[in-house]
This record gives C-alpha cells, structure tokens and sequence, in this order.
C-alpha cells in the first residue's frame, strides 16, 4: 500500500500546436497533504492539473494511489480525482442541480438509492439548502454555481481533489466560505491558484510552476516570502506576509 | 444580464405543475391540433376553447400578464407564416380572423405547455414518449447554454460599443459583425471542449446514465381525460 496519493515522473506534455506546456515534471504528493501550485497565467497550472485524471496525456508517468493512468483503469482513476474547473459553466451542464451532482455518481454505476443519498450529503457539504436540486444552474449565482460545481466532485467521493482557481471571480463573502469549505475537507488536495492569501490559509507546501517547469517546492510560507522568486516568475509577496515583516 | 427564460414559472406548485411532462404533452398536443381543426366561423367553438384555456391558465397560477404580454410577442411572427400560406375559400374575412383566433389559442396552450414544467421536466417527458435521446440532450445542452452565449454576445457589444466613437460606414460595421461571430464560434468551440473534459472527469464513457424515472398517477390519468371529453364535447355536441 503506496503513502503517495499522487507520484508524477518525468510528465511532458505539448499542445497540439507543438507549443512545449509541461517539461520534465517530477511531484509527489503524500495521503493528506495539501499543495499549492502557483505560477503566472499560462504557467501550466491547469494543464497539469488535466493529467491526474487522465484527461491528458503526455509522456512521463502519473500515478495515482499506486496505479499507473496509463495501464490502469480509467474509471478507477476518475472516481479517486476529483477535478474542479476554473469555470463552473463548464462543469454544470445538465439541466437541473440534482442531474449534474449525479452524473459522475451515475457514471460509476452507484445505484438509484444511493445517489439521492449522494446528492443530499453533498449539498449539505458545500452548505446549500437541498431545494437547490431542483434548481437550473443558469438561475443560480456565480458564488453558488461554484458551490454546486464543488458538490459535482465531492458526489463522487475522490481521495485527491484538485481544485483549479477555485476562488476565482467570487466576492469576498463566497470567497471566504469556499476557503472554509475547502479547510474542512479531508482528501488530499492540490490547489492550483492566484490566490496566494488562500494558499497561505490552506496549504502547507507550495510549488512554483512557470512555462512548464518547476521552479520552487517547498515550506509555503518560506516559498511566498522569498519576494525574489515571487517577482521571478510574476507573483508577488503576499500582503499579510508583507505587513509580518513590517 | 436578465434572461427570458422559457420555463420561467416552472417551479410554480399548481395542481397543473404537478401532472407528469408526458400528460401535459400529450393533452396540450391534443387540444393544439384540435383548436388548429376548428372551422373558421365557428365562433361557439372558439369561444368555448379560450374559456376552457382560460380555466387551465388559472388553475395553473401563472400571472395572466405573463401568459396574455408572452402571446402578444410571439403572435405577429406566427401570423406572417400563417398569411404566406396559400388561401382558399371565398370569405377571406372569416379565414384571417380564424387565423388569427388559431394562432392566438396555439400560443397561449403553448405558453402554457412550457411554463408547467421545468425545461428538464420537459426533455424528460419529450424523452419517454419517444423523442431520440440524442436529439433530448442537444436540446438540453442549448436551451443551458443559450444563456451562457448571450452573456458571451452581450460582453462583445459592450467591449466593441466602448471603443466605438461616432458612426461607422456599413462594410466596416459588417467586418466587425463578423469578427465577433467568428469570435464567439471559437469561444463556443473552446467551452465545448472544457465541458468534454469535465464530462470526462466524472465518468463519461459515451452513454449518458438516467436516474430513477418519475410516476404516473391519477392526476395524470384525469387531466388527459378532461382534455379528451373536453375536446370531444366541442366537436360532437
């Protein structure tokens, strides 16, 4: 039994129009560890966030809880990833609440019984009242799209959840309560993410990724404090980090 | 942006809302081919079907405004396609205000039809009574993400309309109307791609799954039959 949720080695990828987006990454993430990955825009951030469930594919190995995507089973993999895009429109694309919260359930074969069960916990787990289930996504708000967005994945239980800008255009009010929200789940999650104050809040351990590569891993405060590698690679000093060291 | 949603009372909790898609269907259906069989001139009929109509739309608790200002919009449009037909007859009098009557009756069951059920709700009865399931799902991919695209054409207008100063000549104004669809074809391009790979992460292998399927009951089965006697009453009696 493998203590790495998530082992990636030697991972390139390029764009089909032959543009070089992830070079040579190695990253390993242990059970329960909570890791951010920062990088300007354009970085690759999301890209490899794509990988971990085998929506993309490239050369290198990505293994997840111990079974290789390329050999392994897809469904498996899928239902141990749980992916959150940075645009909830994209995520919510069934006609009622209840439908997208159920889909992935659905497609992993949990029965009729169990998925209601499912969606329940999983409204309640992101703080929305059960009448949302009926409720067409095009109705909802920004803030509550992205909640609904969140409950899609948690449905289907994953061990790793990888969240990308998950605070991304929200106000201050739901940003906050996404961050709680995000504190008290237990998987193993990595953060892709602007949001260097979230990252700060949630995460013990930070990666800098720029044009495809690694450039820092390491102690997050540490990592976002060193002001020469946040400017380096289009980043910036934290503010509550700025105003500690006076 | 506001949106006109079609289903925009379809949550409402009416004794009509709580029937199953199918029946509404089948029983608006009915009473749509039967009003468009009234003969023009038959006046009793006519009156007896917006009364009847009339009755469902307040059984149904949409606001009256709603369903009479809906109607309203979409009735001229209705009336150019019915005038492009060929006529017959002699009393043209008596066939364009049977025109008009028909088409008047044809939207508001129609209004009434979309505005009892959830679009979802809709689909799903479409689905049941047969409609191809592929077709159901491209309708409910566009009627979600038509409001996604006008958000998208709305931004577009205000983008282009904020550097725009003074009037421009026609060809340039067409250039820019087709950047802006060219623009919105590839954004368009783009999100499907987004959405095929968050399908892919929960699971997607093709087949799309169905969860537990909604229950006929005896409401069901005595509005399609008030529809039937209502229908038959008008024609026989």
């Amino acid at each position: 039994m493998t203590d790495y949720a998530v082992r990636i080695t030697r991972l390139n990828y390029s764009y089909p129009d032959g543009t070089q987006a992830l070079e040579s990454i190695d990253l390993d993430l242990k059970k329960g560890e909570r890791v951010a990955l920062v990088g300007p825009s354009g970085a690759g951030k999301s890209t490899l966030l794509l990988h971990l469930n085998g929506v993309l594919k490239g050369s290198g190995t990505v293994r997840i809880l111990g079974q290789t995507i390329a050999d392994g089973d897809l469904k498996f993999i899928r239902k141990q990833v749980g992916l959150l895009f940075q645009d909830p429109n994209d995520q919510l694309f069934c006609p009622t609440v209840f439908e997208d919260i159920a889909f992935g359930p659905l497609n992993l074969g949990v029965d009729a019984q169990e998925i209601s069960k499912r969606v329940e916990k999983a409204l309640s787990d992101v703080m929305l009242d059960h009448s949302y289930a009926s409720r067409s996504a095009h109705h909802l708000s920004q803030g509550e799209r992205k909640r609904v967005a969140l409950a899609t994945v948690l449905a289907m239980e994953p061990n790793v959840l990888a969240l990308d800008e998950p605070t991304g255009n929200l106000d201050p009010g739901n940003r906050r309560h996404l961050i709680e929200l995000i504190a008290g789940l237990p998987a193993t999650l990595i953060l892709g993410t602007h949001d260097l104050e979230m990252v700060l809040a949630l995460c013990d351990r930070t990666v800098v990724l720029d044009r495809g590569k690694i450039h820092a891993d390491g102690e997050t405060s540490a990592i976002l404090a060193d002001a020469g590698l946040m400017e380096q690679h289009g980043l910036e000093v934290p503010l509550s980090l700025r105003s500690r060291r006076g | 942006m506001k949106h006109s949603f079609i289903d925009r009372f379809g949550d409402l909790d009416s004794p009509l809302h709580v029937l199953d898609a199918r029946t509404k269907i089948v029983g608006f259906t009915a009473l749509t081919v039967a009003a468009l069989l009234i003969p023009a001139g038959n006046s009793g009929q006519f009156f007896a079907f917006f009364f009847f109509i009339a009755i469902l739309a307040g059984i149904s608790q949409i606001p009256l405004q709603y369903v009479v200002g809906r109607t309203a919009v979409i009735l001229p449009f209705v009336l150019l396609a019915g005038l492009a037909a060929p006529y017959r007859g002699t009393q043209r009098w008596a066939w364009l205000a049977a025109l008009l009557l028909r088409s008047t009756l044809c939207l508001l069951i129609l209004v009434l039809l979309t505005n009892t059920s959830r679009f979802a709700e809709f689909l799903r009865g479409l689905r049941k009574l047969g409609c191809p399931r592929i077709m159901a799902v491209n309708l409910g991919f566009l009627y979600r993400y038509l409001f996604v695209l006008s958000d998208e054409i709305m931004r577009m207008r205000q983008a282009r309309d904020c550097r725009r100063v003074g009037a421009l000549g026609t060809i340039s104004e067409m250039k820019i109307l087709g950047s802006m669809l060219g623009t919105l074809m590839v954004r368009s391009f783009e999100r499907a791609d987004h959405m095929y790979h968050a399908m892919l992460s929960r699971g997607f292998s093709g087949e799309f799954p169905v969860a537990a399927p909604r229950r006929f009951s005896w409401r069901d089965l005595a509005f399609v039959s008030l529809v039937a006697l209502f229908i038959a009453a008008t024609f026989y009696l």
